[in-house]
């Protein structure tokens, strides 16, 4: 035939079409995409959640992504700013701090929860829920709470005549005579610090029941007596030599992994990271944050980050997600069990605390009944408002901090802070 | 008269060319600078933009850490470009001995950083420059520092860092301009100075560097233009700006603006238009100054 195309070529271009189609419908299923950081902590628990959602619909399969929390951060900030919704995932991990400049600054990227129904926000922790609301509307699924404890080395302590009573009810004062007691002693330092990272301060000003802002949102730093002293407090620990600077989120966490340092104060989450070195098993345990000494109703108990699930508008596969996180994060107690044992994830289903993990005791931290602690602590945190402003104030005290290391003075700071805060809020 | 109508045809078929790319260049190059001048009089937060006229010009007053970004720029500026542009003069001068052994070597091997990616790059010099890093083992291991030098802990190393970095970056990239323009000096002049016994450095000043003066200016301006915008480094090397903000520059503080605080979108483009101001008034100067070399 003079014709390119024949009868038979046409038909087996046809067959071959077709038995394509076939075989990507047998492929078809929904992939519900996830952004979040921390391989070990929040991408592990996400894996978890998805392996129990999919034996029930098992057409479900769930994709991780693991970033950089500042690098997902941007990112995510980055492509709402420019309001393309393509490449955004279906569910996305924000930390509660920046929570309302999210929700207040990009309204509509983000699908109203509770508009479905689907979850039922008096089985959650109530100040979980507030700061994830606007409006009369509620945006995320609330994770974990970053309640803070110290972890530390018990065999190093222990070396420097430290037992864990004595550490249960110090100041940051003692804290600083401790540190050069095990640096004296071990050759050890206590902590490791990123100077460039406030998250030591805001621990020190959720305990005592004070933030950068006030309850209405407005700068609370000039004239604050409280936020004096826990600057103060802050100062004296900076000059006090029993830590070790570091740079970037690798380095910090490797050097106390490693050994090279005998303590960090930071927040439940840190478990999975110190868990995974399964060599270190009962070196390590866990004291109540100390207290700052000074402010009438401090507590040893502050929240470090935590952060919760939020489902983007845009997402093709929002029913999905949303009947997703509604089961698995909604109503699985014994997910909750799960992941607290191998994570250290104290979620804020309230259901949950009575599952028999939160009541076990853990080996790798000496037997102690890390659990039961945490939530002991869960319940002491201050609430506080932390406002659409965190960064800016976190960069107002970063740029102080070198003063204040070399002995500066704690009102210039404080004039200093303000200033560059209110400037930025404008 | 037959010749307007051809001319016009051809100049309407001239036109027709360069349209698509015309078209796009506007689309995506003159649209955005005029959108983002008429960003830079928006005030308010992310989405909430409003007319706000010169509130932001008034709000860079203000603005302590504009300032600081400000200072910390024009720094690396004048330490950093002079330092590149000597060092790439010299290194370009030495290389373009044709009787130096290797010589295509070193300046393959001084060139290949400008090939390298700028994120691979700083991710890289952080380690490098860690409390713990090769770079402090080296120099403890010499002897030179007794104790660990803390790079990225200190505002004025963490600068130093920058420099450094900037520095190993470029200046193979600036010596290649002068080694081409180096190729265009006709020998014979040296040979002619050479017998007039005029030393080697008098040769360097008087001859070299007159021949070289276009190619400086061309160099001492796109290294300008492009510390002025540093932001890869400063992004990737030290965290967040750097301690006390020493390493906080123009553009990271734009991006800071945009992406990590609440977004101040408006504002953003105004910094971003002092960066403008100040590329057009430093090359106007350094024009300005050539051309009166030229002249006396």
């Amino acid at each position: 035939m003079k014709n390119a195309f024949s009868r038979r070529s046409v038909l087996g271009a046809a067959l071959a079409g077709i038995s394509f189609l076939g075989a990507t419908a047998a492929f078809a299923g929904t992939t519900v995409t996830v952004w979040c950081w921390d391989k070990e902590f929040n991408g592990a628990t996400m894996k978890e959640a998805g392996a129990r959602y999919a034996k029930a619909h098992p057409d479900v399969t769930l994709n991780v992504v693991d970033f950089a929390k500042p690098d997902m951060e941007q990112k995510l900030q980055a492509q709402l700013a420019s309001g393309t919704t393509d490449g955004l995932p279906d569910i996305v991990l924000i930390e509660d701090y920046g929570a309302q400049k999210y929700l207040q600054s990009f309204t509509k990227a983000f699908e109203p929860l509770s508009d479905t129904k689907a979850i039922d926000y008096k089985t959650f922790a109530n100040y979980k829920v507030a700061l994830a609301t606007v409006g009369d509307k509620t945006y995320s699924l609330p994770f974990d709470s970053g309640v803070s404890g110290m972890f530390y080395r018990s065999d190093y302590l222990a070396q420097a005549g430290y037992k864990s009573a004595d550490l249960q009810d110090i100041t940051w004062e003692k804290l600083i005579e401790v540190g050069k007691a095990v640096e004296a002693k071990t050759g050890h330092k206590l902590l490791d610090l990123d100077l460039s990272d406030q998250g030591l301060l805001r621990i020190m000003m959720q305990s005592a029941g004070i933030w950068y802002f006030s309850p209405d949102g407005k700068p609370a730093i000039a004239g604050n007596a409280k936020f004096k002293t826990v600057l103060s407090t802050y100062a004296k620990v900076l000059q006090s030599g029993i830590y070790k600077p570091v740079s970037g989120w690798a380095e910090y966490t490797g050097t106390f992994t490693s050994g090279e340092t005998a303590a960090a104060i930071t927040g439940v989450w840190m478990t999975a990271t110190i868990k995974a070195n399964k060599d270190q098993s009962g070196k390590w345990s866990i004291a109540p944050v100390p207290k700052v000494d000074g402010v009438e109703g401090a507590v040893h108990a502050s929240n470090l980050g935590g952060s919760s699930w939020y489902v983007l508008a845009s997402s093709k596969n929002k029913a999905a997600a949303i009947d997703f996180l509604a089961q698995e994060w909604g109503k699985d107690a014994d997910f909750y069990q799960k992941i607290l044992v191998n994570q250290g994830a104290l979620g804020s289903f309230l259901a949950a605390r009575d599952g028999e993990a939160y009541k076990a005791s853990d080996a790798f931290f000496g037997g102690e009944a890390t659990w039961q602690n945490f939530s002991t602590w869960l319940g002491k945190i201050p609430g506080v408002n932390y406002g659409t402003f965190t960064n800016e104030a976190d960069a107002a005290v970063s740029a102080q901090v070198p003063a204040l290391v070399k002995g500066g003075s704690v009102d210039d700071a404080i004039k200093a802070i303000d200033a560059q805060l209110k400037q930025q809020m404008q | 008269m037959a010749q307007a109508p051809n001319k016009r045809k051809t100049d309407l078929t001239g036109w027709w060319f360069t349209s698509p790319a015309l078209i796009l260049l506007s689309l995506f190059l003159f649209y955005p600078i005029v959108s983002s001048l008429w960003m830079s009089l928006q005030i308010g937060k992310g989405m909430n933009l409003s007319f706000g006229g010169f509130a932001n010009i008034y709000r860079l007053t203000q603005d302590p850490v504009f300032i600081h970004a400000l200072l910390n720029t024009l720094t690396f500026l004048v330490v950093q470009v002079p330092i590149m542009i000597t060092l790439a003069l010299l290194l370009a001068v030495t290389l373009n001995d044709s009787k130096l052994w290797g010589r295509s070597f070193f300046r393959t091997a001084i060139f290949l950083p400008c090939v390298t990616s700028l994120v691979a790059y700083s991710v890289l010099f952080k380690s490098m420059f860690a409390a713990d890093g090769v770079i402090n083992s080296f120099l403890q291991t010499l002897h030179v520092i007794s104790s660990p030098i803390p790079w990225l802990a200190d505002p004025f190393w963490a600068k130093i860092v920058i420099i450094l970095a900037i520095t190993w970056r470029w200046t193979g990239y600036n010596m290649i301009f002068f080694l081409a323009a180096l190729q265009n000096i006709d020998p014979s002049i040296y040979e002619a100075a050479r017998i007039d016994g005029i030393p080697a450095w008098a040769r360097f000043w008087k001859i070299t560097l007159p021949a070289l003066k276009p190619v400086i200016l061309f160099t001492t301006v796109t290294s300008t233009i492009g510390t002025l915008q540093l932001f890869d480094e400063v992004n990737n090397i030290p965290t967040l700006g750097g301690p006390a903000d020493s390493t906080l520059t123009l553009s990271l503080y734009i991006y800071y603006l945009s992406f990590r605080f609440m977004p101040s979108f408006g504002y953003a483009a105004t910094v971003s238009y002092v960066i403008v101001a100040l590329v057009v008034v430093l090359s106007f100067l350094q024009f300005l100054i050539a051309r009166e070399k030229q002249t006396s």
